[in-house]
Parts: C-alpha cells; structure tokens; sequence
C-alpha cells in the first residue's frame, strides 16, 4: 500500500461569507494524474488556490508527504509544489529565459547569482518544451501555446515533486491543448489540474474529480465517472458516452454532446435556478 | 554583449563625471580636474571650485537620477504598472506642502530647513498611503494607485491654498524650490543621499528575484515561495525614503522615474542584474548631463532641473507614442 502524496480532509473554504468550498476530501497517490472538472464557478480554482497556499481554508487540512501544509516554510514548500497557473498579460520585457529562470527562486539565497548548472537546467527544460531556439526573446512575443510551454519549464527548473495546473490551456488551439497537457504528464510527477475540456480530461487522467457548488461529487477513474447522468445533473448538458479503447488499453469515455438545447430549456434552467437561490 | 553593454556604461560614467567637472561657468580643462581630484591644493582657486562646489554638486546630481530611477523600476515593478512613477503616490506634493508650511508659517527658507521640511512631509504623505493601502491588512494595487493620486490632489490643494495667503517673495522662493536644484548640494550632508541611494539598489539587486516573480502575478509569485504582502510593503518603504530623501535634497525632479527604466526596458531584460544596474547607471548619467546643460545653456543664469526634465521627458513620451505606433503597424 503506497501512502498518499496528497491527503485533503473535510476542507471548507469561505469568502465574503459566500461558501465556497464545503467539506471537501480526496487523496492523490504519488505518479497520478488528477483532472479537476466542473462548470465554472464550481469551485476548481478556488480547490487549487488552497493547495498552493494562495488561500486559507477555514476548516478542514490539507497534507503533502503526511504533513499539514501550512508547516512548511514559503520556500520549502515551493521546492515541492509548483503551478502552471492561467495567463497573465505582462507589460514588461522579459526574456524567456528569465522567466524559466524564476523556477530557481526557491532554490536560491538573496545573493546568488545563476551558476553554470542552473544554466544548463534552464536550458534542458526549455528544450523539453521545444523551446530552447527562442531563449533570448521576449516573453510577450510569444504565442499563448508558447507562453505555456515557457510556464511548465519554470515549473521543471522548480523541481516540484507535485505540479498543479489551473486552466492552463483555456484560451488555447485544441493542438495546444492536447501539447500542453501531454507534457505535463510526461513530466512523470503527480499533477492535479483543472480541465474545460471533458473529453481531453477522460483521455489523459488516471482519475476524475468533479465538484459541483463547492462539493466534490464524483471521484473515480474516467470511465466510472464521466457518465450521461453526471453530465446532465452537474453541467446541464444532454450527451451520449461511448467507452473507446486508448492505444494503452484502457477504456476511455468519449462524450458526444446533443446540440438540440432549445430556448424552452434555457427558462427551464432559469426558473431551476431561481428555486435554488 | 552583457560585456560589452556593462563596460560601456561604466565608460560613459567616468567620462561623464570628468566632463561635468570640468564644464561650467568657468571651464576648467580635464588635466586640471585630474590634479584636483588626486593632489587637491586647496589654494588654487580652481580647484577649489571643483571640489567644493562642482564635485558635490555632480555627485549629488548622480545620486538623484539613479535613486529616482531605482525608484520608479521599483514602483512600476511591485504594481506592475509600466506608468507608476514616484511622483504618482503624492510624496513629492507631501514634500511641496512641507515646504510651502515651513515658508508661510515661519518664514524661514534656509536649504536645510527646507529640506527637513519636505522630507517630514514626504514621509508624512507616505505613512498615510500606506496607512490607507493596507488598513485592511491586504493591499490591492488598484487601491494603492488610487490612494496616492487622490493624496496628491489632496497635498496640491493645501499647498495652492497656504500659496494663495502668502506673499510674493515666499511664492518665489516655492516656485524655486519646486522646479529642483542641484546647488544646495554640500559635502556636510551628501552621506545622507549617498546611503539610501546605495540602499536602494542593494535592496532592489539582493530580491531581484522576488521582484521579478511579481511581474507575471501575485498568485504566480505565491506559488515560487515569495512572500508577497511583505515583499511589496518593503519596497514600497525602500522606494518612498529614497524619493522623499531626494525630493528633501533636490526639489521636484520629475520623469526620471518613469522615463529611465523605460528607456532601460527596451534593451535589456529586466530580470537581469545588469538590467537593474543598468537602470541606476543611466538615471545618474541622465540627471548628471541635465545639471551641465542647466548650467551651462545660459550664461550667468542656472535654469531649474524640473524644467529640463520635463521638457525632455515630454518629447521623450511622444516619441515613444509614435515608434510604439511604428512597431505595431510593421
């Protein structure tokens, strides 16, 4: 029995009085790779900020390695957590390998300078990503894919033995999409990220998490979770799951949606939703 | 290239300072500069004159431009604003109004007075920024933005109001005051800007990388191991004693701090250590040439340094408008 990298138990998360997250648990082994899903203000993002420490959670606890995070140093705790989070705009020139470069804060006392291996660290991540001929450009000037790219090799030369992504790929071309999320699971660490994606979701995770309202409803291998009835009742959406067998065996739900949603059933959903509040 | 870039720097500074030494009312040729700065007699008129007025002057004019730029690389960093400058958080107003206080009150316009005066209302300006930024225990950079553009209305309109009750010659001597001058530089306190100044970019070089990890978010800092609130509310504190010092010792300078690591910006990473250094370099180099031509462009007469700037930084910000344009359309 391999214990758990990753042990959340009963996490609840408040702000501005609103609910956020209510009584959340789920464990992650070493290795695995967990898709977060759920429609948009469910609660993935909020999920993820607790992990790496952006936010508090009011009750609750979270451990890595079998210890509550909040025990951990800042810089300890960014040797073993990093995150490829959603874009920012930056108005400033940065090259991009500086940006790679900033993985090494943790690693660094306040006076050191970058030596000749942290050099060549920054150089095999950026060449992992397929980016090792646009070092020395600006980081602006990169395409959104790219951006992306450059954010996984900060997050390599961060050495994390957990990488948690936030949306990574929501303004991306399906080919990125498909690129990005395929390198971090190349990466051979464990990676919690939240997906938009369903079907990109079920092909690439060893398990699937859905919240919904802030709670975790679902928590299991694709297959056992991405099911007509979970699309219906979390994302109101209407579709056929057909299982496919992946190049590596496993079955693998593929989600068609019905496209036939008709006015009637948005005031349906409407007047749902007024009863809920 | 960083070589290349760091040696040509350092040229420019040491050409620069001999230069500036030896420009002036009365020129002085480079040999004689030499002499005064190696085996100083001080029975020579002319090297008197360049130590002790010329040489404190130079240095001072040096220390203002490259703490106002550290300052606005700093600002425009922690707020990941291109546009935050120091003159935007109300310090130099709180410094005006200071100094418009001490005249009309107590009529005295002694330089050092002067000084202490706009740097108690400088920090003044800035403890109440910061009071109001973080009463809530987090600051949000939109609020802190917007704190010290209304405290810098709000300092405006009490200077214009005690301006308005006070007589013309203490108008004058404000007016004078507020356009920035090198002139009162003097060896007795030239430590004082001397320190911060070095302060300053120490602070800034030693977290660099902790500033630079801002610059793509806080969330994105938080996940590399920086503390955040605290790293901003430290260079907020490092950046306003270094404006309000300068401010103290010089008068308003503006747009150094907007427009040097701009300019720096556009040529070097500035995630760099050079490009940190390059920036202080270039903000004392550009402030040392604006004190040649402020002596120098009209005889017998200095011109005030915050006309210069201005006029400078004006055209420096259409010209930037219109190559930004230039860029885009290719």
């Amino acid at each position: 029995m391999v214990a758990a990298q990753v042990s959340i138990n009963n996490l609840s998360l408040v702000i501005h009085n609103k609910q956020i997250l209510s009584d959340i648990s789920f464990s992650v082994l070493p290795g695995q790779f967990i898709g977060l899903i759920g429609p948009n203000g469910a609660g993935k993002s909020s999920l993820l900020r607790c992990l790496y420490r952006y936010q508090t959670p009011q009750a609750g606890n979270i451990q890595i390695d079998e210890k509550e995070i909040s025990q951990f140093s800042r810089q300890t705790y960014a040797k073993k957590v990093a995150a490829v989070l959603q874009e920012i705009p930056s108005q400033f020139n940065l090259a991009v390998f500086d940006v790679v470069a900033m993985g090494l804060t943790p690693h660094k006392r306040l006076f050191s300078s970058v030596s000749l291996r942290d050099r060549q660290a920054i150089q095999e991540a950026l060449k992992k990503v397929g980016l090792a001929h646009k070092y020395q450009q600006p980081y602006e000037s990169l395409s959104g894919g790219e951006k992306q790219r450059v954010m996984i090799a900060r997050a390599i030369v961060q050495r994390p033995s957990l990488l948690l992504m936030d949306e990574p790929t929501s303004h991306l071309d399906v080919k990125y999409q498909i690129e990005i999320m395929a390198l971090a699971k190349s990466l051979g660490i464990t990676v919690i990220a939240s997906f938009h994606d369903l079907n990109l979701a079920s092909a690439l995770c060893d398990s699937i998490i859905v919240l919904n309202e802030g709670s975790l409803v679902a928590n299991g291998a694709p297959k056992n979770v991405v099911t007509t009835n979970m699309l219906l009742e979390v994302f109101g959406v209407k579709a056929e799951v057909i299982l496919q067998t992946s190049p590596h065996g496993a079955s693998v739900p593929y989600i068609r949606y019905q496209y036939q949603l008709t006015v009637m059933d948005l005031n349906d959903q409407a007047s749902r939703g007024r009863e809920c509040e | 290239m960083r070589v290349a870039a760091s040696s040509v720097l350092v040229l420019a500074c040491l050409f620069s300072f001999i230069s500036a030494l030896s420009i002036g009312a009365i020129n002085v040729d480079f040999y004689d500069v030499w002499l005064a700065l190696w085996s100083y007699d001080n029975t020579q008129l002319t090297q008197k004159i360049i130590i002790e007025l010329r040489l404190p002057r130079t240095v001072l004019a040096f220390l203002a431009g490259a703490g106002l730029a550290t300052a606005g690389l700093i600002l425009q960093t922690v707020t990941r604003n291109p546009l935050a400058d120091p003159y935007l958080f109300g310090i130099s107003s709180g410094a005006s109004f200071g100094v418009v206080l001490l005249i009309t009150l107590f009529g005295m316009q002694s330089g050092l007075a002067m000084s202490g005066a706009a740097l108690l209302g400088s920090i003044c300006a800035m403890s109440l920024l910061l009071l109001i930024a973080y009463h809530k225990g987090t600051a949000q950079i939109e609020n802190m933005l917007l704190a010290g553009v209304a405290l810098s209305f709000l300092f405006n309109a009490f200077t214009s109001l005690l301006l308005y009750w006070s007589d013309p010659q203490a108008i004058t001597a404000i007016i004078f005051w507020s356009l920035g001058s090198f002139s009162r530089a003097d060896w007795a306190w030239i430590w004082l800007p001397s320190a911060v100044v070095i302060l300053g970019i120490l602070s800034v070089i030693c977290f660099r990388r902790h500033l630079n990890a801002l610059l793509l978010g806080d969330e994105s800092a938080v996940t590399l191991g920086v503390n955040v609130h605290k790293l901003r509310l430290g260079m907020l504190l490092v950046s306003s004693l270094l404006t309000a010092v300068l401010v103290a010792a010089c008068g308003g300078v503006g747009f150094v701090g907007l427009m040097i690591p701009h300019i720096v910006r556009f040529f070097i990473s500035q995630a760099r250590v050079l490009g940190m250094l390059a920036t202080a370099l270039s903000g004392g180099l550009f402030m040392l040439w604006v004190d040649v031509l402020a002596r120098s462009l009209i005889d017998n007469q200095e011109l005030p340094i915050g006309v210069i700037t201005a006029a400078i930084g004006s055209v420096f910000f259409l010209s930037l408008l219109m190559f930004k344009k230039r860029s885009t359309s290719i």
